[in-house]
């Protein structure tokens, strides 16, 4: 009965296997073009991320949904290679479900975390090789708890809990800073923000990413192209609509100078 | 002595009395599309006979429960997997009835050294649109049987065909969950009261002949007796629901009723029975 409820193990029986290392790789220059965020505000955690995919120099495309929700109450934002990125995600969302509904229980929330760890412990010798490194930050609702839960993780798949925000991708390190500024000198905590002013707050930093880098893709009014929130509350996640980030960016974050 | 094929006929027969026999005290389960998708319902003693297969699958089942978990594990583990490897919407009921289970069913019931599956299931699939809902059910030995609308599990396809009439007869098109509910409780008792009357005949055992006639031949009870007998049964029993939801949010689509649900969708002669 040991490995009941365990999905991946499943797969393994019928053959599958995730991230076996591709050798090619010497290259090590990883490229996380992106620019993905979680904090937490007043009512839960909001995780962000914008929505450019690169090779390279060049742009792939402009509608890429790098957060991704994985089950009522949880989140995982991804940078690194979209490929390994987007088959983990499937293997999570199944893994969680088969769970559940074999169990007949919520998989805990540590369980759930443990899930990631084990999924990009496996792909150790992809990410190593350059062909798949994934650095995911994974949000979410611990309702055992009652409380919004943020961790990230590094390509080798050790989990670090964010007490406040967590950040990933190239433009991140533009953000980090803002984010420490903002937490520590605002005029209030992260915490505190109320949901609008949340989502400003999110607009505005994957702006300021945009800006300084050409990997990740800042907002395009003309195609209607907002980033993409997600809010996951104890209600469950729930993603904000253009028509709602429409009206704050053009009177909260475009500035006429 | 099995390779003689009377034998082997024999064999077949006997296990097919034996396994009769294991369903005479079970809780019929019913199927009935609502407006809003599909309802399960059963009352069930100790173990739960409603479980959720996959995003638009619900499964009921009647029989052992060990023999019904297992199924219920083989399902979970075709539909994930299939589900993963090509996608949501490729795990259908049909496949995984047809080609899946049924066929483990059959060589299980027909391999006479070992023992079969005491089960009778019914799987019950919501389609990406109301025409393409559908109701399937399994008998012990893997005969299955696909319908749209309504489907039963009972001891005896006697039991089942009263029930399935009674339904046709009582169904108004569409039904809301409330009357669908209501229906579909009362159809269970029109089953479970079959049940007791069969088991009592046998008892008698006098006149098997007539008293079978008898019964059959008995009229269906008003509504208010029907309700009256769930309320009976349901008081040391736990009334199970289950639904298919086709707006809920999410990928899937099931949801069990909870107490709170309950309290406030049964008919009102029901209602006590669930707030205690």
């Amino acid at each position: 009965m040991g490995m009941q409820g365990d999905f991946l193990q499943l797969l393994k029986e019928q053959g599958y296997t995730l991230g076996a290392s591709t050798a090619v790789g010497t290259g090590h220059a990883l490229t996380n073009a992106t620019t993905i965020l979680a904090f937490k505000y007043r009512d839960g955690v909001l995780v962000a991320g914008d929505r450019r995919a690169t090779a390279g120099n060049m742009v792939m495309y402009d509608r890429t949904d790098k957060v991704l929700e994985i089950d009522r109450h949880s989140v995982m934002a991804i940078a690194g290679v979209p490929a390994t990125a987007y088959e983990m995600v499937r293997v999570l969302e199944h893994s969680f479900k088969y769970y559940r509904r074999t169990q007949l229980q919520e998989l805990s929330f540590d369980g759930k975390l443990r899930a990631v760890s084990k999924l990009l412990k496996e792909n150790v010798p992809a990410a190593l090789a350059g062909t798949g490194a994934v650095v995911p930050v994974f949000a979410g609702y611990d309702m055992e708890q009652g409380s919004a839960k943020i961790y990230f993780y590094d390509i080798l798949g050790a989990e670090f809990e964010a007490v406040e925000y967590a950040v990933s991708g190239s433009g991140s390190p533009t953000i980090r800073g803002i984010l420490h500024y903002q937490n520590t000198w605002g005029e209030q905590p992260l915490s505190a923000l109320p949901e609008e002013q949340a989502m400003v707050q999110a607009l505005r930093l994957l702006a300021s990413a945009a800006e300084f880098d050409s990997a990740t893709g800042g907002v395009n009014r003309e195609a209607s192209l907002y980033p993409v929130i997600k809010l996951i509350t104890g209600a469950g996640v729930q993603t904000v609509p253009d028509a709602t980030m429409k009206p704050l960016y053009e009177s909260q974050v475009v500035r006429y100078v | 002595m099995y390779e003689e094929p009377y034998r082997w006929v024999e064999a077949v027969g006997n296990r097919r009395q034996y396994l009769d026999e294991q369903f005479k005290q079970g809780s019929p389960v019913v199927a009935l599309s609502y407006d809003g998708g599909i309802l399960l319902t059963t009352v069930s003693k100790g173990t739960p006979k409603l479980y959720e297969i996959y995003d638009r699958l619900a499964l009921g089942g009647m029989g052992h429960p060990t023999d019904l978990e297992k199924i219920r594990f083989s399902l979970l583990e075709m539909a994930h997997v299939e589900g993963f490897n090509r996608s949501p919407s490729d795990v259908t009921g049909s496949r995984l009835v047809k080609y899946g289970i049924a066929p483990v069913i059959k060589q299980a019931f027909e391999e006479v050294y070992k023992a079969p599956f005491i089960v009778r299931i019914l799987v019950a699939e919501l389609g990406q649109k109301p025409e393409k809902d559908a109701l399937l059910t399994i008998n012990y030995d893997g005969t299955f049987e696909e319908t749209t609308g309504r489907a039963v599990l009972a001891a005896t396809p006697a039991v089942q065909t009263k029930m399935m009439s009674y339904l046709k007869e009582q169904q108004p098109a569409p039904l809301s969950l409330e009357q669908a509910l209501d229906l579909a409780l009362r159809a269970w008792a029109i089953g479970s009261l079959a049940h007791q009357q069969d088991e009592a005949d046998q008892q008698a055992e006098a006149k098997p002949q007539t008293s079978n006639a008898a019964s059959s031949a008995a009229a269906i009870p008003s509504s208010d007796t029907l309700i009256a007998h769930v309320r009976s049964i349901a008081g040391e029993r736990t009334i199970e629901c289950a639904i298919l939801e086709r707006q809920a949010p999410g990928s899937s689509k099931y949801r069990s009723l909870k107490q709170m649900d309950l309290s406030r969708l049964l008919p009102a002669a029901l209602q006590s029975v669930v707030a205690n």
